[in-house]
């Protein structure tokens, strides 16, 4: 247990001392500390994760909630992504001074994101995931509102305070569908859950769930708040955001509608497929015409997580494995893209693809090389990590639950629950509505593959004559470029090493 | 020879007597040595730190602890300490005790905000405050009246005697709705007692008068009059008029006496009004039915409009006058549901909501004194605060976030979680949409002040240090670590009241 106290606190309460004292630490300082403290809580969180360590200890024991910390399948990839991509971002730093407030605060910030995002996949009480979900928010917040894009003060206002009422709505929503369970039940400990789950309302109860984390996740047409928030943000922050913030949602799905009310998940299911795949084609068409670059990465999103939302929604053990691979690789693909997108801005200005400028191949051929990997990952080459996410997603549409599932559907029509249950009675089975969905997600594929070679074309050929070549990928950004390079193809290439097969829905183990 | 009539337990009378002995001894002191200003502070901290120093009597005493009980065969107790009792005293005293230590009596700031000198302001205070603390221990209804009035006017008083320009009026307006507040609890208590023929409240009589279908009537109007002469003192939609009337004009650590201490015995009534009435909320009876429909629009009506309002408010007391129209709608709504637990959620709920506040009304007293021209109050005087006093800052963003229930004031978070509770486990799921709504719009509105104390701060301004009087540091300290420690153990909150 000491080890997940560490991976929690270090960046807990060094992000918060940062913050108290920041008009008197320096730039050095702050960085170095930060650097620490993230680095001491990646290093603690493989081992914890490593060791199986787990803290099951009661927490304000007079409202029934417990510090139950403890990381299985589903956790682990995604606890280790996020304290790996923390010391990036912090890493980040050291090669781009923040703008907009003290140095301090701002790895503060980087930190208290961390402690968030890293207790709410470790945590297994279902209150504390809510509070732990909400630790981000303010955080974030004060990141987008006070180190954002500085070009336009109005707008990156609004992106902030749009990005913390819609999240905060999700949440609410979701809140509302973890007391309907925890009243039920009579304890908040996902244990205990499972073995009685509820048994009254688990479709009102499902509905809730899914909606509050589809606003995070973000399904369509809930998703309004992403372009912005990820456009405005700092890099660090549009990666925290694309790379950890979205998972929460994803994990959220998993954890608690999935497992905790399968019945009342299942029927909804197709819903929740029918969004993600409307979400991979608006964000794919978005894409074919955006001129902001990061917006378009920010769009790109939208269609990614519409893949795991329809993973997912097949209720099938190959879209749940679909779905947390995709979500992995969405992790490291995306902080790559913002990554390289903001070195880009930071050395050209703006992102507008309808400047013309010279062929990245030629001027900084390091910058050329991770873009066209972030975007050959992004369209699901396969050998990249993009690749296995949207392949099974498909191929578990294509060939959904089988009978269990598909069963429980069909019997939600005559339950009455048909609002929801979009696959007409009689002349559409429900299968073949679910290979229809996987026919346009294959379509929305291409699109990704159409949008992909577009920024290609323009930004890796280029147009202009070349200029000086100074100015290529730093040390820093090199370092980083790296890391996130080799995480892709080591999950385009051994997808099972960081996966091994969950055993069923029942994911608690 | 009263002690043959009814049994005195002085101890868990202490946390009611001891203020009010103490408003009468600052009076006295008064009296003989008019010079002695210095004196009443001190006097009046250690009246109210006795009455907390008794609380935990309560708490090891029978549960519930009683006191002034008749003697057999009827055997009612007049004065009774349920664990929500002892949470709301806790708050009614502590809040006194801070809002004390803002006015400052003694120094010259309180001869800036408040007419009639440190005598008058702190017994109006200590009388208020013991009125408060009786309230949730009575269970008869002409002394749960009598404490009603006894906690509003000295309050009343104490925003006349503000220094603010229209206190008059302020305070007459507040006066008048006190007076209908009256009337109409006045006219609820006599159809109480014709429709159940006792002067207590007295779950056994309710449920007699239940079966007589004629007295039924006159019961169910009885709680219509009792109920909504509460609302007034909760400041609950329609009956808020007051409120922001009075927060104008008041001095901050008026108005925060309004928002806590007065609400909590606000609440202290209510419940002990509901309580008895958990008889007729039996499943599927009508009564039942009504009165949550009844709370449950009240409720919705408050927070939705206290926060619509809230939103377009530029003078911050104006601001925290509607908040607080808003969150007496969040005490409102987990209480309309007339269990145990939700009286525990509702008392929980107010807990939380009176350290967060107090942590906002004194750092607002403190930054309010420091700007100039301090007739005008506007959220920009608060513009940079984060770099010129970032520790107050600090208290203010934690106060703030309690508010709105966002991390890093997990009490706030965990207040909503408990507030939620009941309402779901009820399945009112209109009301449940009505409070996710008021979550993001509450968020939003105390995000809005947030917002102006990180902004960088103009360069013109100056860098004015806030010159704070000592009794308001210790104030804002001591609601800062409050809600720190609560932030951390939030148990502590909610196992009080439970």
């Amino acid at each position: 247990m000491g080890l997940i106290l560490i991976a929690l606190l270090l960046p807990g309460l060094v992000g918060a001392t940062l913050i108290l004292l920041s008009h008197r630490v320096g730039s050095r300082t702050a960085v170095g500390v930060a650097l620490l403290a993230t680095l001491g809580a990646l290093t603690a969180t493989v081992a914890a994760v490593a060791t199986h360590a787990r803290i099951d200890r009661p927490w304000a024991g007079e409202i029934g909630l417990g510090w139950i910390f403890e990381s299985d399948m589903i956790s682990a990839p995604l606890l280790v992504l996020t304290a790996g991509i923390s010391v990036l971002v912090v890493l980040h730093g050291l090669r781009h001074a923040p703008t907009g407030g003290t140095p301090g605060l701002y790895y503060g910030l980087l930190l208290l994101i961390e402690f968030g995002a890293l207790s709410t996949f470790w945590t297994r009480d279902l209150i504390v995931f809510f509070i732990a979900f909400e630790i981000v928010l303010v955080p974030m917040w004060v990141l987008i509102h006070r180190f954002g894009d500085d070009h336009d003060p109005a707008a990156r206002r609004a992106a902030a305070l749009r990005f913390v009422l819609y999240t905060a709505l999700g949440s609410s929503i979701m809140l509302a569908g973890i007391l309907a369970i925890v009243t039920q039940v009579g304890s908040s400990d996902m244990r205990a859950i499972l073995a009685a789950p509820p048994q009254h309302s688990q479709m009102l109860i499902a509905t809730l769930l899914v909606l509050g984390l589809g606003v995070k996740v973000p399904l369509w047409p809930v998703h309004s708040w992403l372009p912005p928030a990820h456009t405005i943000a700092p890099t660090a922050g549009s990666v925290l955001l694309a790379a950890i913030l979205l998972k929460m949602g994803t994990y959220g799905l998993i954890r608690v509608p999935l497992t905790l009310t399968p019945d009342g998940f299942a029927r909804i299911a197709p819903l929740l497929a029918t969004l993600g795949v409307v979400g991979i084609i608006w964000g794919g068409l978005i894409c074919l015409v955006e001129r902001d670059l990061k917006r378009l990465i920010a769009y790109s999103s939208v269609a990614h997580m519409g893949f795991v939302a329809l993973a997912l929604g097949t209720n099938s053990e190959l879209g749940l494995r679909a779905a947390l691979i995709a979500n992995l690789a969405h992790g490291v693909i995306s902080a790559l893209l913002f990554f390289v997108v903001g070195s880009l801005k930071e050395r050209w200005g703006s992102v507008d693809l309808a400047v013309v400028r010279p062929a990245l191949r030629e001027t900084w051929p390091g910058l050329g090389f991770a873009v066209m990997v972030g975007l050959a990952a992004s369209l699901g080459l396969p050998g990249l990590a993009g690749f296995w996410g949207e392949f099974l997603a498909i191929a578990a549409a294509w060939n959904p639950a089988g009978g269990g599932t598909a069963l429980a559907v069909a019997q939600s029509q005559v339950s009455g629950g048909s609002w929801v249950v979009w696959a007409a009675e009689g002349a559409v089975s429900t299968e073949l509505a679910f290979r229809g969905l996987a026919i346009v997600a294959a379509l929305g594929a291409v699109l990704a593959a159409a949008y992909s070679l577009r920024v290609a074309k323009v930004i890796w050929m280029g147009d202009a004559a070349p200029r000086d070549r100074a100015g290529d990928l730093s040390w820093v950004e090199l370092v980083i470029v790296a890391a996130l390079i080799l995480a892709i193809l080591a999950l385009g290439l051994f997808p099972y090493a960081v996966l091994p097969s969950p055993s069923g829905p029942a994911v608690l183990s | 020879m009263i002690a043959d009539l009814v049994t005195i337990d002085a101890w868990v009378l202490a946390p009611v007597l001891a203020p009010a002995l103490g408003a009468l001894l600052v009076l006295v002191l008064d009296v003989l040595a008019p010079k002695a200003r210095g004196s009443h502070l001190p006097l009046s901290l250690i009246a109210l730190g006795a009455g907390l120093g008794a609380l935990p009597y309560a708490v090891t005493a029978d549960s519930p602890a009683r006191t002034l009980c008749l003697p057999a065969p009827q055997g009612r107790c007049l004065y009774e300490v349920e664990p929500w009792g002892l949470g709301l005293q806790l708050i009614i005293l502590a809040g006194a005790l801070i809002v004390l230590l803002m006015l400052g009596p003694g120094t010259r700031q309180l001869d800036d905000v408040q007419r009639g000198g440190p005598a008058v302001t702190v017994s109006l205070v200590l009388a208020a405050t013991a009125g408060a603390a009786m309230l949730p221990a009575t269970r008869d209804l002409p002394t749960w009246l009598v404490a009603i009035e006894l906690a509003t006017l000295p309050a009343i008083a104490l925003v006349a005697l503000s220094r603010g320009r229209g206190a008059e009026g302020g305070a007459l307006s507040l006066l008048m709705v006190s007076l209908t507040s009256f009337a109409l609890l006045a006219i609820g208590i006599a159809l109480w007692v014709l429709a159940t023929g006792d002067a207590t409240f007295s779950a056994d009589t309710v449920r007699a008068a239940v079966e007589d279908t004629d007295r039924h009537r006159v019961l169910l109007l009885s709680i219509l009059f009792l109920l909504a002469g509460v609302g007034f003192k909760l400041s609950a939609v329609p009956f808020h008029t007051w409120t922001p009337q009075a927060f104008a004009v008041a001095d901050e650590a008026i108005s925060a006496y309004l928002a806590t201490v007065s609400k909590a015995a606000a609440l202290g009534g209510a419940i002990v009004l509901l309580s008895p009435l958990v008889v007729l909320t039996g499943a599927g009876s009508d009564d039942g039915f009504s009165i949550r429909l009844v709370i449950g629009v009240l409720a919705l009506a408050s927070m939705t409009l206290g926060n619509l309002v809230a939103l377009r408010a530029e003078d911050p007391l104006r601001l925290l006058a509607w908040s607080t129209i808003a969150q007496a709608g969040w005490v409102l709504a987990p209480l309309a549901m007339l269990t145990s637990i939700s009286v525990a959620a509702a008392t929980g709920y107010l807990l939380v909501y009176a350290v967060g506040s107090l942590a906002v009304f004194a750092v607002a007293a403190a930054v309010h004194s420091g700007a100039e021209g301090a007739g005008e109050r506007r959220l920009t005087a608060y513009a940079g605060l984060a770099r010129r006093a970032p520790l107050l800052a600090l208290v203010l963003g934690l106060g703030l976030l309690t508010l709105a229930g966002l991390p890093p004031a997990v009490v706030g978070v965990v207040a909503k979680v408990v507030a939620l509770g009941p309402v779901v486990d009820a399945g009112l799921w209109w009301l449940v949409g009505a409070m996710i709504v008021n979550i993001v719009l509450g968020i939003a509105v105390y995000l809005r002040w947030l917002l102006v104390v990180i902004r960088p701060a103009d360069p013109e301004a100056g860098l004015t240090r806030l010159r704070l009087d000592p009794g308001l540091r210790v104030a804002i300290a001591l609601a800062g670590l409050a809600v720190v420690l609560l932030s951390v153990a939030p148990g502590l909150a909610f196992g009080l009241v439970r």
